[in-house]
C-alpha cells in the first residue's frame, strides 16, 4: 500500500516536480518536432494530440462509445462477482475440494487465457459476448482466491462467538464470515476489476469490435496518428480514475475491519 | 509438546486424510473434464468442429511437434519474448533503482508508472508499429514496455525494502551511484528482481502474441491466426495448448529460480 | 478476624441454610486438616448442593491418540449455585479452557456430565453465556449493533431491541459509546461490549474465559468492579476461568483451584469478603490471608508447570 501512502501524505512538492518534468518533456518534445528534428509521420505534435481529443469527442461520438466499453465492463464485472464469490465460498466450505483446486486456479490467473481468443471468436461469434466471456475468465480466478482467503481468515473466536450462539450456517456465514472476508473480497475485486478492464479494452482493440478498443483501431486503421493518441490517452484517462477509485474503496472497506 | 495448547492436538491427524481426498478430487475432476468433453465432441450438439474430439487434438498436437514451420515461428516468438524480457527488465531495474533510492523521486514519478500499468497495454501496439514497423521489432517494443512497468515497479519496492543498514554502510566507504548499485542495491534485491523477470515474462508472453495476432506474418500468433482462418479447430486446439504448457513451464522454471535464491 | 471470618463461614449459604459443602471446603485456617490436598472428585455426589444451576460432573477430557494421551480434565466435579460467583483457576495448561469449552458446549466429545437444572450440556446450551478471552466484537457493527446482535438473531423487534441493549450498554458504562466502531474504542472497552452482548441474552449462566487477560492491571481492577456491580445488580449466576489470583479473590464467592495438568479439582475455598464489594477489597487483610492461601496452593502446581516445559525444551533443543 506504498502508493496509498504517497497518496495521503503531503508530498505535494516532489507530485508538482513530477508533474512539471512530463510536462517539461511533453514540451520538448513539441518543439523537437516543431523543428523537425523528429519525423513527424511518426509522432504527432502533442498539441495535436490535445486537439484531436475534442475532435474525438465530437466526431467519434466517444461517449458512445464509453458507454459500449462501460456495458461490456459492467456485465463482466457483476457476472464475475455472481461467479466468483459462491465458488469461493464453496470452496472455503469443502476443505478437500479447496486443497485440490486452489493451485490450479492460481496457475489459470497466470495462463495466457486471453491468447485462445481465436476459440472464442469460434464459440461465441464476434459479439460483446466473446468479449464478455473473455473478460469473465480473466478476472475470476483473483476473486475466488480472496473470497476463500478471506472466509479462512476470519478470526476463531468469532466463529465460537457464532457457535455459542448456536447461529445455524447460513447465519453464521451472512452475520459473521461473510463481514469478516469482506475487506480481502474487496482486494478481490480490485485485482479481478482491474483484469476485466484491461480485458474488455484488449479484446474490443483485437477483434476490432466494441467501444473504445475498437475506437483506436479504427483511428489507426486510418492513419489519424494524433487521433490514434488521443484515444490511447483517452482509454488510459479513464483506466486511471477506475482505478484510484477500485483502490479508494477497497481502502475503506479495509479500514472497517 | 507437553506445552502446545491442548485443544491443536485433537486436529492433527485429520491433515493428512485431506490431502490424499484432494488428490482424489483433482484427478476425479480431471477424468470429468475428459469425459464431459468427449461426450460434448462426440454428440453433435455444437456446431461441427467446435469442440473436436480429444483424439483429434492429440493427432494435431503430434502433426504440429514434427512440423518445421511451427519450430520456425516458434524461435522467432522466443527471440521476441527473449529481447522483450531483456530490454524491458534492464530498463526498468534501472529505473527502479533509481526511483527507489530516494523518496522523493518516488514521489514524483512512481504514481505515473504505478497508475498506467494495469491499462491495456495491447493499445499502444499501433504506436509501435509507426515507430517500429511490422515486422519483429514493434513487437519486441511492445513486450519490453510491458515488462517496464513489471520490472520497475517491482524493483522500486524491492529498492524500499533493503535494509537501511546497508546503504549506509555503502554511503560511509563513499562508494559512487555505480558501486552503490552494483555492489549493494542488485545482490540485495536478487528476490523482487527474479519475481519480477517471473512475471514479466508471462506479460512478455502475452503481449508478444497477441501483437503477432493482430499484425504480424510470422510467429506463432501469426500461426494461431492462419489456423484460425482455416478454421482447423483441432489444430488450433492443440497449438493452444502446447503454447499454454510452454508458457506455464517457462513460468514455472522462472518461479524455481525466483524461489531457490531465498 | 480468622474467627469472625470462621465463625460466618457457616451462615455464607446466600439460599439460607448450611449445606454439606461447607463442611468439606471451609477456608483453610478453620481447619487443621486443610492443608492436604482434598480430592472432591471422589465423592461426586456430595460436591453438589440441590441449590446448584450449573453442576459439572465427574468430566473427563483426553486428547491425544492412544499412544500419546493427554489428560486435560480429570474427573473434575463441582456445583455454582444460583446468583454465585465462582472462579477456576489454575496455572497455564492445566486444561481451564477445557473445561470452558466443555460448559459452553463447544467442545462436546468428553465423558462425565455437565448440567444445567435438569438439562444435559452437548452443544451450546442457551442458558449458558459465553465471554471469550480474545476479542470477539465484530468490527464491521457499531457497539450497539454489536450488543443487539443476539437479540437480532430470535426476531426481536428494533425497538425493543435496541432498548434493551441500551440498557445493558449503560450497565457496562459505554452509554456514550453507541454509535462507535469498536476501532475506535481501547481493549478494555471492547471487552465491556462483549460482555454487554452475551449479557443482552440474560442467559442464566455467565461463563468467561479470562476476559482481562489482555489487560493492564488498573484496568483489570477497575473492569472488576464493573463485574462485581453488575452481577450483584443482576443476581447473575457467574462461572470465571483466571489464572489471575487477585481478580478471582476479588470477585468471587468461591474459587475452585485446579492442578496442573492432569486438571483435577484440588481444593475449593469459600471466599468470606463482605459484600458489596469494591475493588478497595485489595488493600484488606483478609484479602491478602486469601491471596496467600491459594498461592501456595497454586506455586505447587505452577512450579511443576514450568519445570515439564524447561524440560520439553530442552529436549527439543537437545534432538534440535
Amino acid at each position: 500500500m506504498h502508493m496509498a501512502n504517497v497518496m495521503k501524505n503531503d508530498r505535494l512538492i516532489p507530485m508538482l516536480c513530477g508533474a512539471l518534468c512530463v510536462v517539461g518533456a511533453f514540451g520538448v518534445l513539441e518543439l523537437l518536432l516543431r523543428f523537425d528534428i523528429i519525423n513527424r509521420y511518426i509522432v504527432p505534435l502533442p498539441s495535436d494530440v490535445l486537439g484531436a481529443f475534442g475532435r474525438i469527442v465530437v466526431e467519434e461520438d466517444v461517449l458512445a462509445r464509453c458507454r459500449e466499453t462501460a456495458y461490456e465492463m459492467g456485465v463482466s464485472a457483476i457476472l464475475v462477482i455472481l461467479i466468483g464469490i459462491p465458488i469461493g465460498a464453496v470452496l472455503y466450505r469443502f476443505d478437500s475440494l479447496r486443497k485440490a483446486l486452489e493451485d490450479w486456479i492460481a496457475a489459470l490467473a497466470a495462463a495466457p487465457i486471453v491468447l485462445a481468443f481465436p476459440l472464442f471468436l469460434v464459440l461465441f461469434g464476434r459479439s460483446s459476448t466473446t468479449v464478455i466471456v473473455m473478460s469473465i475468465a480473466n478476472g475470476l480466478a483473483p476473486i475466488i482466491l480472496k473470497t476463500t482467503e478471506g472466509l479462512m481468515s476470519t478470526r476463531p473466536v468469532l466463529i465460537n462467538v457464532g457457535k455459542s450462539l448456536r447461529l445455524s450456517q447460513r447465519q453464521m456465514f451472512w452475520s459473521i464470515l461473510f463481514p469478516s472476508a469482506l475487506p480481502l473480497i474487496f482486494t478481490g475485486i480490485r485485482l479481478s476489476w482491474t483484469f476485466v478492464l484491461i480485458s474488455v479494452v484488449g479484446v474490443e482493440f483485437l477483434i476490432n469490435l466494441g467501444g473504445l478498443g475498437q475506437l483506436i483501431n479504427d483511428l489507426a486503421e486510418r492513419y489519424d496518428m494524433a487521433g490514434t493518441y488521443a484515444a490511447i490517452g483517452f482509454v488510459i484517462l479513464v483506466s486511471v480514475v477506475f482505478f484510484v477509485c477500485l483502490e479508494h474503496i477497497e481502502r475503506v472497506m479495509g479500514r472497517r475491519a | 509438546m507437553s506445552h502446545a495448547p491442548l485443544s491443536t492436538l485433537a486436529y492433527l491427524p485429520k491433515a493428512k486424510k485431506n490431502m490424499h481426498t484432494a488428490h482424489l478430487i483433482r484427478a476425479v475432476t480431471l477424468a470429468l473434464l475428459i469425459i464431459g468433453w468427449e461426450i460434448l465432441a462426440r454428440s453433435g450438439l455444437l456446431l461441427r468442429d467446435v469442440v473436436p474430439s480429444l483424439v483429434t487434438i492429440i493427432a494435431s498436437m503430434g502433426k504440429l511437434i514434427i512440423n518445421p514451420l511451427f519450430y520456425s515461428n516458434l524461435s522467432i516468438t522466443s527471440f521476441e519474448v527473449i529481447m522483450a524480457l531483456a530490454i524491458g527488465s534492464v530498463l526498468g531495474i534501472i529505473c527502479g533503482i533509481i526511483i527507489g533510492s530516494s523518496a522523493f523521486l518516488s514521489a514524483a514519478f512512481e504514481p505515473y508508472i504505478y497508475y498506467m500499468s494495469p491499462t491495456p497495454r495491447i493499445i499502444f501496439f499501433p504506436v509501435m508499429i509507426m515507430w517500429f514497423g511490422v515486422g519483429s521489432p514493434s513487437k519486441i517494443a511492445l513486450g519490453a514496455l510491458s515488462c517496464f512497468f513489471t520490472m520497475a515497479l517491482s524493483t522500486a519496492d524491492g529498492m524500499r525494502q533493503i535494509d537501511k543498514v546497508l546503504i549506509r554502510v555503502g554511503r560511509s566507504f563513499r562508494a559512487s551511484l555505480w558501486h552503490m548499485a552494483i555492489k549493494i542495491y542488485l545482490p540485495a534485491m536478487r528476490t523482487p528482481i527474479l519475481n519480477g523477470i517471473r512475471l514479466g515474462f508471462g506479460t512478455a508472453v502475452i503481449t508478444a502474441l497477441l501483437a503477432e495476432t493482430k499484425l504480424s506474418n510470422q510467429g506463432l500468433g501469426f500461426m494461431i491466426m492462419q489456423i484460425y482462418s482455416r478454421f482447423d479447430m483441432p489444430t488450433l486446439y492443440a497449438l493452444l495448448i502446447i503454447v499454454f504448457i510452454l508458457a506455464g513451464l517457462g513460468n514455472a522454471v522462472l518461479g524455481a529460480l525466483a524461489g531457490s535464491q531465498k | 478476624m480468622v474467627d469472625d471470618a470462621c465463625a460466618s463461614s457457616h451462615q455464607r449459604n446466600k439460599n439460607g441454610g448450611v449445606n454439606n459443602l461447607d463442611r468439606f471446603i471451609a477456608p483453610s485456617f478453620c481447619h487443621p486438616l486443610s492443608h492436604m490436598s482434598t480430592q472432591i472428585s471422589s465423592s461426586p455426589h456430595l460436591a453438589h448442593s440441590r441449590h446448584d444451576v450449573l453442576v459439572v460432573d465427574n468430566v473427563f477430557k483426553q486428547f491425544g491418540g492412544p499412544l500419546a494421551p493427554v489428560i486435560a480434565v480429570d474427573h473434575v466435579s463441582f456445583g455454582v449455585r444460583q446468583g454465585e460467583f465462582v472462579s477456576v483457576i489454575g496455572p497455564s495448561g492445566c486444561g481451564k479452557s477445557t473445561l470452558f469449552s466443555i460448559i459452553g458446549g463447544l467442545l462436546t466429545d468428553y465423558e462425565g456430565e455437565v448440567r444445567i437444572g435438569k438439562d444435559r450440556i452437548n452443544g451450546p446450551h442457551p442458558a449458558v453465556g459465553m465471554v471469550f478471552q480474545e476479542e470477539s466484537t465484530f468490527p464491521w457493527r457499531n457497539v450497539i449493533d454489536n450488543v443487539a446482535f443476539p437479540l437480532e438473531l430470535i426476531g426481536v423487534a428494533k425497538s425493543e431491541r435496541m432498548d434493551r441493549a441500551h440498557h445493558f450498554i449503560k450497565m457496562v458504562g459505554l452509554a456514550s459509546f453507541e454509535k462507535r466502531m469498536p476501532s475506535e474504542l481501547s481493549g478494555g472497552m471492547r471487552q465491556r461490549v462483549s460482555i454487554a452482548r452475551t449479557l443482552v441474552s440474560q442467559p442464566k449462566i455467565l461463563l468467561m474465559d479470562e476476559p482481562f487477560a489482555a489487560l493492564d492491571e488498573q484496568t483489570r481492577l477497575l473492569l472488576g468492579d464493573k463485574i462485581t456491580q453488575i452481577q450483584q445488580e443482576l443476581n447473575q449466576t457467574t462461572l470465571l476461568i483466571t489464572h489471575n489470583l487477585t481478580e478471582a479473590v476479588q470477585l468471587s464467592d468461591r474459587i475452585v483451584v485446579m492442578t496442573y495438568r492432569p486438571g483435577r479439582v484440588k481444593r475449593i475455598i469459600d471466599i468470606d469478603l463482605p459484600r458489596p464489594r469494591t475493588s478497595d477489597v485489595v488493600s484488606s487483610d483478609a484479602f491478602g490471608h486469601y491471596v496467600a492461601e491459594i498461592w501456595s496452593d497454586l506455586r505447587e502446581e505452577a512450579s511443576r508447570g514450568m519445570t515439564e516445559s524447561e524440560n520439553s525444551a530442552a529436549q527439543v533443543h537437545a534432538h534440535g
